[in-house]
């Protein structure tokens, strides 16, 4: 299994007031903790199979993070079907959001991006 | 498990004449798979087994195994085609091991995968066979569960499968009974229901050999096949917690797959388990206690693996490393010698010292640069 690529990992951190805004990254949050729990446990049991840097979950990972559980699962499928034995593989990251307005803990989920104010 | 009761509670309402997305998706695998079985039991009722025996349909499913699993075979040979290759750009490989041994920070590992999956692309080789194969085999597995799960509801309809498994046939598949007492879409559940003591046997036999036989493949993995670096770190101790963990969770498809499917998974770990010793032997991770291995049972039969990855014989090895070591020295000796530089003055008194008999490379000789 590969690494996180440093840009799905934060030192964002969650705090109790935030909790109204944090109701839309619901959806996505519950996708990274199914992708998380993959990756923890039977991605071990298929070893390093992936062609690509960061590899398929890893991409997920990062995809859902940035563009939530519907755009990033469709990115996810995509990158998928990009991983086949004819593939060259090689280096394929996530193209980054300008405008992310969200944090990243350091357990790679997402939390609302401090407004400022504060 | 709640993708799979989605996946039957969808074929059930399948009748209903609601859109059914997964029963669509699925349709054409249910008809080869439905193609693949009924071949299998025509061939097997051709050469003289008894079309309603059990055991002539639970071939027919070990048939199924070997096509589908077949079928992958080219897959299989392209990697080890690829592994092949992976021996010419090994000095590179390792040239970034030796980059960031010992960091296990993760920005240390990312750069590292980054440059090594970089290397990989340049090369045109990969030891991995990427991540879609294994996403394929998922709805083969469904389209087997999914038609061995109908065959209960379309027998008791009296009506047959998608494609060839005809009303007569699905009829007969249902009655089949494996050595005349465990039907094949029985599950544990229904076994313990029903007091089928010798169909209680089976399953829990089955569940038992299939665990042990996913162990068995993960350990010979784990313990055999990693290079060093690979047995570092924390996602190493992860996969060995794994090891232990994972093979029980065949203990629910035990209990609540239908003997049809749990023998169709059987017979595919079996299958599993065998490519991954034939792995292990012939073409191991290099660096691993399996590479060492085969290293040396080649050695005692007076062979080596030249270079590129070939098996040769042992004079034509040395012959070959003879010639490596002298292409390397003639390369050092080719190479122009560093000279220390030295000030204009030093220069030029040297230039005068050249003159006499005892001139040369006094000082600059040892100095290290």
């Amino acid at each position: 299994m590969s690494v996180l690529p440093s840009y799905a990992v934060g030192v964002g951190r969650w705090t109790a007031s935030d909790s109204l805004r944090a109701i839309p990254l619901l959806p996505r949050n519950a996708a990274l903790g199914l992708l998380h729990g993959y990756r923890a446990t039977i991605s071990h049991t298929y070893g390093d199979v992936c062609k690509y840097y960061p590899s398929c979950t890893a991409y997920s990972v990062a995809a859902v993070q940035q563009y939530g559980a519907v755009v990033g699962s469709a990115m996810t499928a995509a990158r998928l079907a990009r991983c086949h034995p004819w593939a060259k593989g090689g280096v394929d990251d996530v193209p980054l959001r300008e405008n992310f307005r969200h944090d990243i803990t350091p357990q790679g989920f997402v939390v609302p991006g401090s407004t400022g104010k504060d | 498990m709640d993708l799979l009761s989605f996946a039957s509670s969808a074929t059930e309402t399948s009748g209903g004449g609601g859109f059914d997305l997964i029963g669509t998706i699925l349709w054409p695998l249910k008809w080869l798979v439905e193609l693949v079985l009924v071949a299998w039991h025509w061939l097997f009722t051709a050469i003289g087994l008894p079309a309603a025996e059990g055991l002539t349909w639970v071939l027919s499913i070990v048939g199924l195994v070997i096509v589908v699993r077949s079928a992958m075979i080219p897959l299989f040979v392209r990697q080890i085609k690829s592994q092949r290759k992976m021996m010419e750009i090994a000095p590179e490989l390792r040239k970034v091991q030796e980059k960031y041994k010992g960091k296990r920070d993760q920005l240390s590992r990312e750069a590292m995968s980054r440059e090594t999956m970089a290397l990989y692309k340049k090369h045109g080789t990969t030891p991995v066979s990427s991540c879609l194969p294994l996403l394929v085999q998922m709805p083969v597995f469904f389209a087997l569960f999914s038609v061995l799960n109908d065959v209960t509801r379309h027998a008791q309809a009296g009506i047959g499968g998608v494609g060839l498994l005809n009303a007569e046939l699905t009829q007969e598949f249902y009655d089949a009974k494996l050595f005349g007492v465990a039907s094949l879409h029985e599950t544990l559940i229904d076994a313990i229901n029903s007091g089928n003591t010798t169909a209680i046997i089976i399953l829990v036999t089955l569940v038992v050999l299939m665990i042990a036989s996913q162990f068995f493949t993960q350990l010979q993995i784990i313990s055999k096949n990693l290079s060093p670096e690979a047995k570092t770190g924390q996602a190493y101790q992860m996969q060995k917690i794994m090891l232990y963990v994972l093979p029980f969770a065949f203990v629910f498809s035990g209990v609540f797959f239908p003997l049809g499917v749990v023998i169709y998974w059987f017979v595919s770990n079996l299958w599993t388990m065998g490519q991954q010793f034939l792995v292990i032997r012939e073409m191991p991770t290099p660096g691993s206690d399996a590479a060492k291995a085969r290293e040396e049972r080649l050695a005692r039969k007076g062979k080596a693996i030249d270079s590129s990855g070939k098996v040769v014989s042992m004079e034509k090895y040395q012959a070959e490393q003879q010639r490596l070591v002298e292409e390397a020295e003639r390369a050092k000796a080719a190479q122009p010698k560093r000279q220390q530089p030295v000030g204009k003055q030093r220069a030029k008194k040297q230039a005068q010292k050249q003159s006499g008999p005892s001139g040369g490379n006094g000082p600059s000789g040892n100095a290290k640069s």
